[in-house]
């Protein structure tokens, strides 16, 4: 081990200097720490792998996109993920009407207006990512949301009646401003789509909305997928 | 008053501990809460006290309510120290402290009202995160500042880790809050699908990193050594596993999205930087073990000890999970499951939990000059505490790998065996019991430790006298 003793011995002749000086020693922490960050995320942002959207998806419309903030705002990403790894269980569990064939995983084209993303880290209700595809009914969805017990004895969800309550409707003119912010950052909204915000709330409860956004998951590429075949 | 009361700024120390006395109870009550809403839903409130509502409350009223007070505690008591001046400006420190407060209760009010931007750990709204900016950048410069006008010329290696901290926190910070604003209380990342995964996980994983492990292990190099009067073991070794454990840590992040659509070259990456950085974690480890292996007698009876000694334990504990789990087929089958959750557990309720309580009975009565109002009590705590870790980690242990086990099974015709997801749920709900009852114990361990605290203060000014707890020497206890 002789040499890797002298290595150290190099080493720390340099920072034991680096201790005497503060302004050199944060510098170099600094330094260290960014090499890694800037190559981890400089380079995907040059990979169009990774950015550009699988042909037929298409943006949120108002209604949907007025679901996802509920889906934020009630922080149903906490149990619920959007990314299906690319194994047989995991694609028969979350695409059983076989709706993509054999690819039923999740693909970086589907993500690509998704700001933030919503992928989840705790996987305690089932995925979402292709919940289109898992439950289509409207009806069931709502009745889920008022109580889930209803639907799946033994649930764990919390109910959330209030969702489709009186005072929950949506403000379409907020819903037009959130577009607005999204097209500054890459979506392609189209004023059309903003002017379209009015229409699809008009009287639309944050439920509703979110079952609107439930039912968008996945449906773009599933059309396509079943296009193809 | 004390001759270094009158040198060093203690005022601003005990008010961060009391700081994190505060929101280390809300923090750890929420978590209890949403354990036991994992196995009762009728304990959702709705609409504000919902499992969805609260986890982030938890998450980050543990973070950065409890784990900040005490870095912000012990990093200002120690630099006064190792630098041997007075904190650069009293009053920016008592404005840090104060604006510091005012965003965790922002903070506090804010996640119930369902007011976030979804991303884990990073979930206050741009407001808030642009008042984090203002303090923090305040607490840098005197921090700094007093860094510069020092006296002592060497920095100490717990101030390395600090160091390292304060500037790699802002960085993280920054680069994964930018977001467009569409109203005062509603922002949108500016980064969509894969990249904001990409970035909110190096993020995600650095906050792991810088705010829960390196100023830990800052506040490790000095109060270990302080505590039992013996030298850090190795100086040496302390340079290494500083330089490597900084380089390798930042790299790390991918290793939360492996098998997701993220490149494949950047998923390796994240997985073999994560395998790399088992070694200077363990180099830390050592280096604690080794220097409390110089006072191992008073192991026994020393309750502090017993904290930093379990501490170091779920410390090497955790970074030995945290790279087996980044290895792509453990991934597979832990990935999203309870096996997370007690992998993070061990490493907060034990490394992060168990040094900020050693450092809390150290520094207690040393600022409040007095003695700890009752050792006993502090062994109790330190019992309780354990247990409820080990409750904790192990049933999560148990129900994650069932969880996982029970999503892959698939029978001789090649189709799922468990096809109801509620049938999961239900067989996971007596793991998920304990867990919650875990948390309590771990959680009264806590309320059993702010009595002792509180006592103690009602005591002060009685005079600190340092008390040999090794048997042989019983005459001496105090009760």
């Amino acid at each position: 081990m002789n040499w890797f003793d002298k290595l150290l011995d190099w080493f720390s002749g340099f920072t034991d200097q680096w201790e005497k000086h503060g302004v050199k020693f944060t510098l170099y922490t600094t330094i260290a720490i960014l090499i890694g960050g800037l190559f981890e995320l400089v380079p995907p942002f040059f990979l169009s792998k990774t950015a550009e959207p699988i042909q037929n998806v298409k943006p949120y419309n108002a209604l949907e996109l007025a679901g996802r903030d509920v889906y934020q705002k009630e922080g149903c990403n906490n149990c619920h993920t959007q990314m299906i790894r690319p194994f047989k269980w995991e694609v028969d569990r979350f695409d059983p009407q076989h709706s993509y064939g054999k690819d039923g995983y999740s693909k970086a084209g589907e993500y690509v207006y998704d700001h933030p993303f919503l992928w989840g880290s705790k996987r305690t209700g089932p995925d979402l990512a292709h919940e289109s595809q898992i439950q289509p009914s409207a009806e069931w969805h709502k009745t889920h949301l008022i109580n889930p017990r209803d639907t799946a004895k033994g649930s764990i969800m919390p109910a959330y009646p209030w969702l489709f309550e009186e005072s929950s409707i949506v403000d379409a003119s907020k819903i037009a401003d959130h577009m607005r912010g999204l097209q500054k950052i890459g979506v392609p909204y189209t004023e059309e789509d903003i002017s379209s915000a009015s229409t699809l709330l008009a009287g639309k409860t944050a439920g509703d909305a979110l079952i609107a956004y439930l039912l968008k998951l996945g449906r773009d590429t599933a059309e396509l997928s079943k296009s193809l075949q | 008053m004390s001759s270094s009361e009158q040198k060093y700024n203690d005022t601003i120390v005990k008010g961060f501990l009391i700081s994190g006395l505060v929101w280390g109870v809300a923090s750890m009550l929420v978590g209890v809460w949403v354990a036991f809403q994992m196995v009762y839903p009728e304990l959702n409130f709705g609409p504000y006290f919902t499992f969805g509502r609260l986890r982030p409350l938890h998450t980050n009223a543990a973070i950065f309510g409890f784990a900040l007070s005490i870095i912000f505690a012990t990093g200002y008591h120690t630099v006064q120290r190792l630098c041997r001046v007075r904190i650069w400006s009293d009053k920016l420190a008592y404005l840090h402290l104060s604006l510091y407060n005012l965003t965790i209760i922002a903070a506090a009010i804010t996640l119930p009202l369902g007011l976030n931007q979804s991303k884990e750990y990073a979930e206050l709204e741009w407001p808030l995160d642009l008042m984090i900016v203002i303090w923090f950048v305040i607490f840098l410069i005197n921090y700094f500042a007093t860094i510069f006008t020092r006296e002592e010329k060497q920095l100490y290696a717990a101030i390395w880790f600090y160091i390292a901290s304060w500037v790699t926190i802002p960085i993280l910070f920054i680069v994964n809050n930018l977001s467009i604003p569409v109203s005062w209380i509603k922002s949108y990342s500016v980064y969509s699908g894969v990249y904001d995964a990409n970035i909110q996980w190096w993020y995600g994983h650095n906050a792991v990193a810088f705010v829960l492990t390196t100023p830990f292990l800052g506040l490790m190099y000095y109060y270990l050594p302080k505590h039992i009067k013996q030298p850090i073991y190795s100086h040496r070794l302390s340079i290494i596993h500083f330089w490597s454990l900084i380089f390798l840590y930042i790299w790390a992040g991918p290793h939360h999205l492996l098998y997701s659509p993220l490149p494949d070259w950047l998923q390796t990456t994240g997985m073999v930087f994560s395998i790399m950085l088992w070694m200077p974690s363990w180099g830390g480890m050592l280096n604690g073990f080794l220097t409390l292996t110089q006072a191992k007698e008073k192991i026994k009876t020393d309750a502090t000890l017993k904290m930093l000694l379990v501490g170091l334990t779920f410390y090497g504990m955790s970074t030995f999970e945290g790279p087996l789990l980044s290895i792509r087929a453990v991934s597979g089958l832990g990935h999203n499951t309870d096996w997370i959750i007690g992998h993070v557990h061990g490493g907060t309720l034990g490394w992060v939990g168990m040094m900020s309580f050693a450092v809390i009975y150290y520094l207690v009565p040393r600022l409040w000059n007095t003695n700890l109002f009752s050792e006993k009590l502090a062994n109790t705590h330190f019992w309780v505490a354990t247990l409820g870790i080990l409750l904790y980690i192990v049933s999560m242990w148990v129900s994650g790998i069932t969880e996982g086990s029970m999503w892959r099974a698939i029978d001789e015709t090649g189709a799922l065996k468990f096809p109801n997801w509620v049938q999961i749920t239900e067989t996971l709900k007596p793991y998920r019991l304990f867990r919650g009852i875990g948390g309590g114990l771990y959680l009264i361990g806590l309320l059993i430790m702010i009595y002792n605290v509180v006592r103690t203060i009602l005591n002060s000014g009685s005079g600190f006298k340092e008390i040999d707890l090794r048997i042989g020497s019983k005459e001496e206890k105090i009760v």
